[in-house]
C-alpha cells in the first residue's frame, strides 16, 4: 500500500515544482484574496481617520448579545439606527452580538463559567436561576417607573423575587401568545375556536380535511408555552399564589386527558417532533388548521404567500373550565451580570430603551410588547392601523390579549428559579406527551411530575430562592 | 471483453446506488437554494420541479447582499490554514516520534492520544470558555484558532503514526548510514514518501474546522468573527423563522470546494487512510 502510493506521489511532486500548474494557481488566488480582504479592512479602517481614542472613535463601549429576532427589519433598526444613535448621544461604541434562540442556554453558561462576557445578556424567559450571577436591576426599574408610570404585572411577576427582594432581571418586552388559526377551514365546518370545546369538536373533521391542529408536545418553547396555559384554562397550575407547587390536580389531570382526546382525534404525531419554527412552516404551507404561536405565523405568511396570510386569524386563547387563562409567548429579559465591564452604561441604555419603546413596538411590526404599558401611547389604534393586516385591523386582538389573558409563567405565583429550571426542562411537555402516547395515565403523569418538580422547587429554597 | 463489461455492469450496479444517495443531499440543496419561498411551501407543488416564481437567484442574492457571508467565508478559510498548519506542525513530530522513537509505549501512547479525540466539546466548553476568557479571546478567531489543534493534533498525531510504521525502516536506515541526521532524513525521505498521510491530514484537519460547531458558537457571538457553521445558524433562523432557500445556498457554496477536494486527492486520501491499516 505505502510503496504503491510512494511510487505515484513523487514524480508528480517534482513535476508541480517545475511549471505553473492549477493548484498553484488556485493556492496563489487563495492567498491573494485573503490579503485583499483583510488589507482592505485594515485600509478601511484607517481610511476613517485618527480614531479619537485608542482604536475607536468613541470613548465607551457596550456590548450587547441577543437573538436574531424573526423581524430581519427590527435588528437591523436596533444594530444601525438605535444602537448608534444612542451610542453617539452617550459616546459609547455600541457592539451588538447576535445568537440561536435555542444557543441562549448556552452562551449564558459559557459566560457565566467564564465570569466574562457581555455588558446585557437577552433572555427569552425568566432568568431566576441566574439570580446570583446578576445585579439587582431596581435601580433601572425605579429610572422608567418615574417616567412611564407603574410597570405592567406581568414583567414585574417575570422579574421580580419576592423572596430576595430582587429584581433579577429586566423586562424591556414580551410577546402575546394568540391563537392562530384557519378562518376559511373553520368557517366550512361552522365553528370557532372560541373554547377548548369547541376545538375538540372540530378537530377530527379538520383532520379528516387533511388540516389537523397542531399543538406540540416537545421539548420547545412554543409547547411549553401553549401546554401550560392549555392546563391552566382547565385549572391545572404548577404552583400556587404561594409559589407552592401544586400540579398534581384535578385540573391537571383533566387536561392531560382533554389533550390525549385531541391528539388522538385532531392532530398528528409530527406534534412529538415539534421545533420552534413547526407551528410557523406547517400553517405556511397551509397544512395546519390552528396553532399557538406568537404573530410570526401570520407576519411570514404575509411575505411568502399574502392570499393565505388573510385566511389566518388571531383569537385569544380557547376558553376552558377554569376561563381564559393565557400566558405570554415570550418574556424578553436583559440581565446586567456582575461581572459585565460597563454596568453604569448597560443601565442606562436599557432604561433609555424602555422610557421610548415605540421604535421597537413598530420595527418589531408590533411583536415586542412594551413591559411598561404606557412606554408606547396608543397601542391599539396603531394596531388597528397595521398596513399590511387583511382584513384590516387584524392586529387589534392583540390589545385585547395582552391586557386580559396574559400571565407570567408560574401563575398565579411568580417566576422563580424553580419554574425556571422546569421550564427550561421542558417537564411539561414531556408530561403531556407521556399521557398523549398511551406510556402513562393521567393520574400517574401528574403524580410524577409533580414530584420532580416538587425536588427542584426544593433545591432552590434550599439555596434561599424561593 | 465481454467478462469485462460484465464486470462494468456489476460495478455500476453496486456503485450506482450509493452514488445516488451520497449526491442526492447536493441535489437537493441545489434546487431547494433555487426555489422561491412561495414554492418551497405549497405542499401541493412537486418539491422535485419548479413552481411558483422558481427557479429564482433571489436566496443567493440576500445571502451575499444582506448578511456577512462572505466574512464568514474568508473567517472559516483563515482558521482552516492555520488550524492545520498547526496539526502539522505537531503531528508529524509527534506521529514519527511515537512510531519510531517511543518503543513499545509508542502503541499506548497513539491510543491514548485518539481517546482525547472522543472527549466531546459539549463536555469541554465550559472550562473553556474560563481558559479563552482568561486569556482575552473571546469573540476573537484567535480563539477557534487555540482550541481547535485539541482535537486536531491527536487525530492527526494517531494517523500519522500508523502511516509512518508502514514506511520501511530501511529506507530511513540507509540514509543515516549515509550520514544524513534525522532531520534531513524526515524531511527528505519520511515526509515525502508519507504524502498521502500528510494530504489526508490536511483535508480531514481542514473539513473538521469547516464542520465544528459547539466551540465556535459558545466562543464567538459577534457577526464579523463567525464562521460559516454559526454565521448561517444565527442569521438565517430566526426566532422561529428559517429562510431554507438562504440556508441551502450557505451550505451549498462551502461543501462544493471540500467535495471536489476530496475527490482530487481521493486516491492519496485511502492511501492516507489506510496507510498504516495492516501494521
Amino acid at each position: 500500500m505505502a510503496d504503491s502510493s510512494k511510487h505515484t506521489d513523487r514524480p508528480e511532486q517534482d513535476v508541480a515544482g517545475e511549471r505553473t500548474t492549477r493548484r498553484k494557481i488556485l493556492e496563489k488566488a487563495g492567498v491573494g484574496t485573503l490579503l485583499v480582504v483583510y488589507g482592505g479592512a485594515a485600509t478601511k479602517t484607517a481610511a476613517a481617520g485618527v480614531p479619537k481614542y485608542r482604536g475607536k472613535e468613541l470613548k465607551e463601549t457596550l456590548r450587547i448579545v441577543q437573538w436574531s429576532h424573526f423581524v430581519p427589519a427590527y435588528d437591523k433598526w436596533f444594530d444601525n439606527v438605535y444602537t448608534k444613535r444612542w451610542g453617539q448621544a452617550n459616546d459609547t461604541e455600541v457592539l451588538v452580538d447576535h445568537i440561536n434562540v435555542s444557543d441562549i442556554p448556552a452562551r449564558a453558561a459559557a459566560e457565566v463559567a467564564a465570569q466574562s462576557g457581555h455588558d446585557l445578556f437577552f433572555f427569552l424567559s425568566p432568568p431566576a436561576a441566574y439570580e446570583d450571577q446578576v445585579i439587582d436591576h431596581k435601580e433601572i426599574v425605579q429610572a422608567v417607573t418615574r417616567k412611564r408610570g407603574k410597570m405592567g404585572q406581568l414583567a414585574f411577576r417575570s422579574t421580580y423575587n419576592p423572596r430576595t427582594k430582587k429584581y433579577f432581571a429586566f423586562s424591556d418586552n414580551y410577546v402575546p401568545d394568540p391563537a392562530n388559526y384557519r378562518a376559511d377551514l373553520w368557517g366550512e365546518i361552522g365553528i370557532k375556536p372560541t373554547t377548548w370545546d369547541n376545538v375538540l369538536k372540530a378537530a377530527p373533521k379538520l383532520k379528516a380535511m387533511n388540516n389537523p391542529v397542531g399543538i406540540g408536545m416537545s421539548n420547545e418553547l412554543d409547547s411549553n408555552m401553549a401546554l401550560m396555559a392549555l392546563m391552566m384554562c382547565f385549572g391545572g397550575f404548577i404552583q400556587n399564589d404561594k409559589n407552592r407547587v401544586v400540579l398534581n390536580s384535578k385540573g391537571t389531570r383533566e387536561a392531560l386527558k382533554f389533550a390525549k382526546a385531541l391528539y388522538e382525534q385532531g392532530m398528528s404525531n409530527e406534534i412529538f417532533a415539534w421545533t420552534p419554527a413547526s407551528n410557523n412552516q406547517a400553517m405556511v404551507a397551509g397544512r395546519l388548521s390552528l396553532a399557538m404561536n406568537a404573530i410570526s405565523i401570520t407576519r411570514t405568511a404575509e411575505l411568502v404567500n399574502p392570499d393565505l396570510a388573510a385566511k389566518i386569524q388571531l383569537l385569544p386563547i380557547p376558553a376552558g373550565p377554569n376561563g381564559r387563562l393565557g400566558l405570554e409567548h415570550v418574556m424578553g429579559c436583559y440581565v446586567i451580570w456582575k461581572f459585565a465591564k460597563n454596568k453604569r452604561l448597560a443601565k442606562k441604555f436599557l432604561a433609555d430603551l424602555e422610557t421610548k419603546y415605540i421604535g421597537a413596538f413598530e420595527n418589531s411590526k408590533f411583536y415586542n410588547f412594551p413591559s411598561w404599558p404606557n412606554s408606547v401611547s396608543n397601542i391599539t389604534r396603531r394596531l388597528e392601523r397595521d398596513p399590511v393586516a387583511k382584513p384590516a385591523a387584524k392586529y387589534k386582538v392583540l390589545g385585547e390579549i395582552a391586557a386580559k389573558y396574559t400571565k407570567n409563567v408560574g401563575y398565579p405565583g411568580t417566576s422563580n428559579a424553580g419554574i425556571d429550571e422546569m421550564f427550561n426542562k421542558f417537564l411539561i411537555p414531556q408530561m403531556f406527551a407521556e399521557v398523549a402516547q398511551g406510556k402513562r395515565t393521567p393520574d400517574d403523569a401528574a403524580r410524577t411530575y409533580d414530584g420532580q418538580i416538587r425536588e427542584i422547587f426544593q433545591k432552590w429554597r434550599d439555596l434561599g430562592k424561593i | 471483453m465481454p467478462l469485462r463489461r460484465r464486470d462494468k455492469l456489476i460495478t455500476y450496479l453496486v456503485v450506482g446506488p450509493f452514488a445516488i444517495v451520497l449526491a442526492f443531499p447536493f441535489y437537493w440543496m441545489l434546487q431547494t437554494s433555487l426555489k422561491s419561498e412561495l414554492d418551497l411551501y405549497n405542499t401541493e407543488n412537486n418539491p422535485f420541479g419548479w413552481g411558483e416564481g422558481s427557479p429564482t437567484l433571489d436566496n443567493y442574492r440576500f445571502l451575499f447582499s444582506d448578511t456577512q457571508y462572505v466574512h464568514w467565508l474568508l473567517n472559516t478559510v483563515l482558521v482552516g490554514l492555520v488550524v492545520v498548519a498547526i496539526t502539522l506542525a505537531v503531528a508529524l513530530p509527534a506521529g514519527y516520534a511515537l512510531a519510531r522513537l517511543s518503543g513499545r509505549w509508542g502503541q499506548s501512547m497513539g491510543v491514548g492520544l485518539f481517546l482525547v479525540y472522543l472527549v466531546p466539546p459539549t463536555l469541554l466548553f465550559l472550562p473553556l470558555s474560563r481558559v479563552v476568557a482568561e486569556l482575552g479571546l473571546q469573540d476573537r478567531l484567535a480563539s477557534l484558532i487555540l482550541v481547535y489543534p485539541g482535537f486536531t493534533i491527536p487525530f492527526a498525531t494517531w494517523l500519522l503514526m500508523g502511516f509512518f510504521k508502514s514506511i520501511p525502516r530501511e529506507l530511513e536506515d540507509a540514509a543515516l548510514v549515509d550520514g544524513a541526521s534525522r532531520l534531513r532524513t524526515l524531511v527528505w525521505i519520511v515526509f515525502p514518501i508519507s504524502l498521502p498521510g500528510i494530504l489526508t491530514v490536511i483535508i480531514f484537519t481542514f473539513s473538521l474546522c469547516v464542520n465544528e460547531f459547539v466551540y465556535a458558537i459558545a466562543f464567538i457571538t459577534h457577526s464579523d468573527s463567525k464562521v460559516v457553521s454559526t454565521g448561517i445558524y444565527t442569521e438565517l433562523i430566526r426566532g422561529d423563522v428559517f429562510y431554507w432557500g438562504a440556508l441551502m445556498a450557505a451550505t451549498l457554496i462551502p461543501s462544493i470546494p471540500l467535495a471536489l477536494l476530496y475527490n482530487t486527492f481521493l486516491d492519496r486520501f485511502i492511501a492516507g487512510f489506510t496507510g498504516g491499516a495492516f501494521r
